[in-house]
């Protein structure tokens, strides 16, 4: 059984109002080791305190890693990231995320989830701008010059299933396992899933012909480049493509 | 050769040959007659120097354009030297006291901070700046009054409070030669202002239509009653032993027998506890709690009546250190080194004052140390304690008096 | 409407919401009578953000960080309790080492969160070096929750089925050291405070609430302890590895605003010496072993309810979910809106410099209060 520390089951019997003695003592001993050592205070504009790389700064991107699959959109707690079309290194137009930093809540989400580890978080924590404009912080500025590897997060999840079979050493993420899946009643082979899959992982394959002769074609997920971003669930029209959640 | 010309030829040779620096060539001696001193009074030849310098430059430049004018002459004569000698002897006395103030603030800061492992001021060399940028911010600040006021009191209470911490600052002695007046009631008349600021604060505190400043005011009346008897008894103590008022003979005694500490030694501890409370700082400034008044009877003064509330309060600090030092520290003089000539020609005001910012390091510790003491407390303290110690304090200063005087108590 | 008389014996006094003693916007009105208070009554809300509201709009995940902003100190204990009341209504068990991980978590968060307090009976009993040290110490124990979540205060550390990531390199080593600087410090604080005959003399005797009083107001945590009610909720329903610990509660059966300085004191102490065990067991589950479970998104419906030890009092949040990945409703009882109803009771009759110290007892936080 737990003890009690010698503060609760002694401090009160030899307590008798000693006065005011040992503050007095203990300040004066304590005026004297700073005044030789420094104190703990840093002096902030000129010294900076060392922040580790996984501190939560603002989120950053690496611009060429980025598929612009929507995942940090839709994971964003307080929506401040928007997908915005900018030129890539050789002037083709892409998606790539935008961040309002202004309403950025540093929760790390965005890092957390991405599938290719493009966000990360990072160590810059002084924001502060002149107007609310510059606090938006568009593809090529949240490039963060001194990303590592440590400012990745990762998800290293389990699968209760794997759990219960005694399997302990697979880590995995909603990325490598969970799915779309077609419920082929609804699907009217709009090919919209095809068109908004930023990995291509979308054919629409041709399955059979229907009354009038025309060709009736399906989406098939190529089940190892999918990254699970939900995209074509949200387009799909019908609601005929679903998330298959592995546990 | 115009009669002034030859005066500032005389002057200037006089300068030259490092004679002593006296007006119109006449010895001190002659000056002393019309001075209000009948001893040396440094802050006094100060300023008849600077103002040797000063209307004689004026009166130099008046002649140039109008030769041997009166204005010209009456400026440097010797009714009008010794009239704008003892403004600037005012002038001096209150600046050195300024200054003071202003390093005992800033030792306040950095000893503080280093208690409480910060840093406390970084601004100029050591951060002595900072009072001076504050003073500078706090000047700034607009002087709004709130509209349901006492006028009259309101103004009227911060002016005196100011005033009369400005008035005590003014009226300590920092040697034999610098002091404003040389009166037998010296240690008495500091006492007796000392103790007018709660009733001002009362008025203030009342005047300001503010519940939290009436608190405030009332708890200075509270916290009056409790520490003022037991400082006044000691105050006896000091006077029975020394045998006079005046803080020059207080402090004579003490050099040529020994520093009231020694035998008074309960009396010093009770008095510094006393002295705390009657400048009301931090263990006892319940009159400004911060906690729970928001800022006592200061509340709703706002700007530079604030800030000039905060410089009076420690000049009010300064005092009660000063005191402390004058009755039990034995002021300006040292042990063994005042047996040198060089030292009172030299040093005794800047060792006074250190000596006093040394109390004051007791001051900042009890501040570091310790919270703030209750309402009830304090008059517990004040009477249960702080009383009895003082009257045991007078007892031994009689004893000790007796057997001093007489050999024997009988 | 009937006009009541003037009473011109007793005056109201109204202290916040801007009010040094109100750590946080609230207003205490004091009915004085000289110095002595007779009446008091408190008025919170100045900080209703709609956040049980806010959260039926979003995702069970996307709730854990809000959670941490329902209190700026005790950010890990709330967000623990929102992933606890998830895991519940999916019926799930974490992984052991999330287990510990989350004690580790949680008890570093109870002492910079009674640090906090600390701080805040620093600056109301009116010493500014007990405010200055015990956030010296508190800064310690945010760089550990910069080392192991990322964030000093919002943490964002627990996840639904596990935690955010393992313990980073040296984390061990920082924590024992850091730990074990803090029981040393800890106790030049101590002889600031209990060693000292004025504080001891401020916070003495006053502030007294009975044990029935106490069940009657349904003040729960320190405050509770402090007048000799022997309760905890990780003690006597231990959730996570809470169990496994071997901790001591620290009962006084004063019930006046000592007692509970002292419970806090001592809790303090004995949260250094659970993270040492949990330290101790971490060391012994393997690296690799699992920390983090695959959750779904939606939660069955149903109506769920968790209890946690906040360190301000016994946190509740109970969920009823409707089968979609976002709550119904999220209900959250929070011990300080609770506790701060015992203050028209606990003032009365002390003085009025007494109102700070025995406010500051109770350690408020709005965030959580008002929601």
């Amino acid at each position: 059984m737990a003890q009690p520390t010698e503060y609760y089951s002694k401090y009160p019997k030899k307590f008798k109002g000693t006065g005011i003695i040992t503050p007095v003592l203990k300040v004066f001993k304590h005026m004297f080791k700073t005044t030789f050592h420094r104190p703990v205070t840093i002096l902030y504009p000129y010294e900076k305190e060392w922040v580790p790389d996984n501190y939560r700064g603002r989120p950053g991107l690496r611009f060429d890693r980025c598929l612009g699959c929507g995942i940090c959109v839709r994971a964003c707690p307080t929506t401040c990231i928007e997908l915005v079309e900018v030129a890539d290194d050789d002037g083709k137009m892409v998606l790539r995320p935008q961040v309002n930093v202004g309403r950025c809540m540093m929760c790390g989400y965005c890092a957390e989830y991405c599938p290719v580890d493009a966000m990360t978080t990072t160590t810059d924590y002084e924001l502060a701008e002149f107007n609310r404009y510059d606090l938006i912080y568009d593809p090529r500025r949240l490039h963060f010059e001194y990303t590592t590897d440590m400012m990745e997060v990762h998800i290293e999840e389990h699968l209760m299933s794997n759990l219960a079979k005694g399997i302990t050493d697979q880590p995995t993420a909603f990325y490598n396992t969970d799915r779309p899946v077609l419920e082929d009643k609804k699907c009217i082979g709009c090919q919209k899933c095809a068109k908004v899959c930023p990995v291509n992982a979308i054919e629409m394959v041709v399955v059979g012909q229907n009354d009038k002769g025309k060709d009736i074609k399906r989406p098939k997920i190529d089940e190892a480049t999918c990254i699970s971003c939900s995209n074509c669930i949200i387009d799909c029209p019908k609601d005929a493509l679903k998330m298959n959640e592995v546990l | 050769m115009s009669g002034l010309r030859e005066w500032i030829v005389n002057r200037a040779t006089d300068l030259a040959d490092g004679g002593s620096v006296c007006l119109n060539g006449h010895e001190y001696s002659d000056i002393v007659g019309m001075s209000p001193y009948d001893v040396y009074n440094l802050p006094y030849d100060i300023g008849v120097k600077v103002w040797e310098s000063l209307g004689g430059l004026i009166a130099w430049l008046i002649n140039l354009f109008v030769p041997n004018n009166a204005v010209s002459f009456a400026l440097i004569s010797d009714t009008a030297t010794n009239a704008m000698a003892i403004v600037l002897m005012v002038v001096v006395i209150f600046a050195i006291g300024f200054v003071t103030n202003l390093t005992m603030i800033w030792q306040e800061r950095k000893f503080l901070g280093r208690q409480m492992d910060r840093r406390g001021t970084m601004i100029g060399p050591l951060g002595y700046l900072q009072c001076l940028g504050d003073g500078l911010k706090t000047f700034m600040k607009e002087n709004v009054a709130p509209r349901a006021i006492d006028k009259k009191i309101y103004w009227w209470g911060v002016v005196l409070v100011i005033g009369t911490s400005v008035l005590l600052a003014c009226m300590i002695p920092l040697s034999p030669r610098w002091f404003i007046v040389d009166y037998n009631t010296g240690l008495l008349l500091i006492f007796a202002f000392f103790a007018l600021a709660p009733f001002l604060i009362m008025c203030a505190g009342w005047a300001q239509n503010n519940k939290y400043s009436l608190i405030g005011g009332l708890r200075a009346a509270e916290l009056m009653i409790s520490y003022e008897v037991p400082m006044l008894i000691l105050f006896a103590g000091t006077v029975y032993m020394t045998g006079s008022f005046n803080i020059g003979d207080i402090i004579t005694w003490q050099e040529e027998h020994i520093w009231l500490i020694v035998p008074q030694i309960v009396g010093f501890f009770v008095c510094l506890v006393c002295a705390i409370a009657e400048s009301e700082r931090v263990p006892f400034d319940l009159s400004e709690a911060e906690a729970e008044l928001v800022e006592g009877w200061q509340t709703e003064y706002a700007g530079m009546k604030w800030g000039l509330i905060m410089l009076g309060d420690y000049f009010r600090g300064f005092v009660a250190c000063a005191l402390v030092n004058i009755m039990f520290l034995g002021g300006w003089s040292m042990p063994i080194i005042n047996e040198f000539d060089w030292y009172y020609q030299y040093f005794p005001e800047l060792f006074f004052v250190l000596k006093t910012c040394f109390v004051f390091i007791f001051f900042i510790t009890a501040r570091g140390a310790l919270p703030r003491v209750r309402t009830d407390q304090i008059v517990n303290v004040g009477w249960k304690v702080l009383m009895p110690l003082a009257v045991i304090n007078l007892v031994i200063t009689i004893l000790i008096k007796w057997i001093w005087d007489y050999g024997g108590v009988f | 409407m009937a006009q009541e008389k003037m009473n011109a014996d007793k005056m109201w006094l109204t202290m916040g919401p801007q009010h040094p003693f109100s750590h946080g916007l609230w207003t205490l009105r004091a009915q004085v009578d000289g110095e002595i208070v007779t009446d008091a009554e408190p008025e919170v809300g100045y900080l209703h953000r709609g956040w049980e509201k806010e959260c039926e709009q979003r995702d069970y995940q996307k709730i854990i960080p809000m959670a941490d902003r329902l209190c700026y100190s005790a950010s890990m204990t709330w967000s623990h309790l929102f992933c606890k009341v998830a895991e519940e209504a999916l019926d799930i068990e974490v992984p052991e080492r999330a287990q510990y991980l989350r004690v580790v978590a949680d008890e570093i968060c109870r002492i910079q969160s009674h640090l906090m307090w600390l701080a805040a009976v620093g600056t109301d009993a009116g010493n500014l070096t007990i405010f200055l040290w015990a956030l010296r110490e508190r800064e310690f124990m945010l760089d550990l929750n910069v080392r192991l979540c990322g964030q000093r205060l919002t943490t964002n550390y627990p996840r639904i089925g596990g935690v955010r990531n393992d313990m980073p390199y040296y984390f061990e080593r920082d924590c024992l050291r850091g730990i074990e600087r803090f029981e040393k410090a800890l106790w030049d604080i101590v002889n600031l405070t209990d060693d000292s005959s004025i504080f001891v003399g401020r916070v003495k005797g006053i502030g007294y609430i009975s044990r029935e009083e106490c069940a009657n107001l349904g003040i729960t945590g320190p405050a509770m302890r402090g007048c000799g009610v022997d309760y905890d909720v990780r003690r006597d329903d231990p959730y996570d590895a809470y169990g496994d610990m071997d901790f001591y509660v620290p009962v006084y059966k004063d019930g006046d605003a000592y007692a509970r300085f002292r419970v806090r004191i001592e809790e303090m102490f004995q949260s250094c010496s659970i993270i040492k065990q949990a330290m101790k067991k971490l060391e012994s589950i393997p690296k690799t072993a699992p920390y983090r479970l695959k959750v779904p998104k939606a939660i069955p419906e149903g109506t769920h309810m968790a209890r946690i030890e906040d360190p301000r009092g016994e946190s509740v949040m109970y969920l009823i979910s409707d089968g979609t990945d976002r709550p119904y409703r999220l209900k959250v009882r929070s011990p300080v809106f609770v506790n701060v109803s015992a203050s028209k009771r606990m003032v009365q009759g002390v003085r009025l410099a007494d109102i700070p110290t025995v406010m500051a007892m109770i350690d408020m936080c709005l965030g959580e209060t008002d929601r």
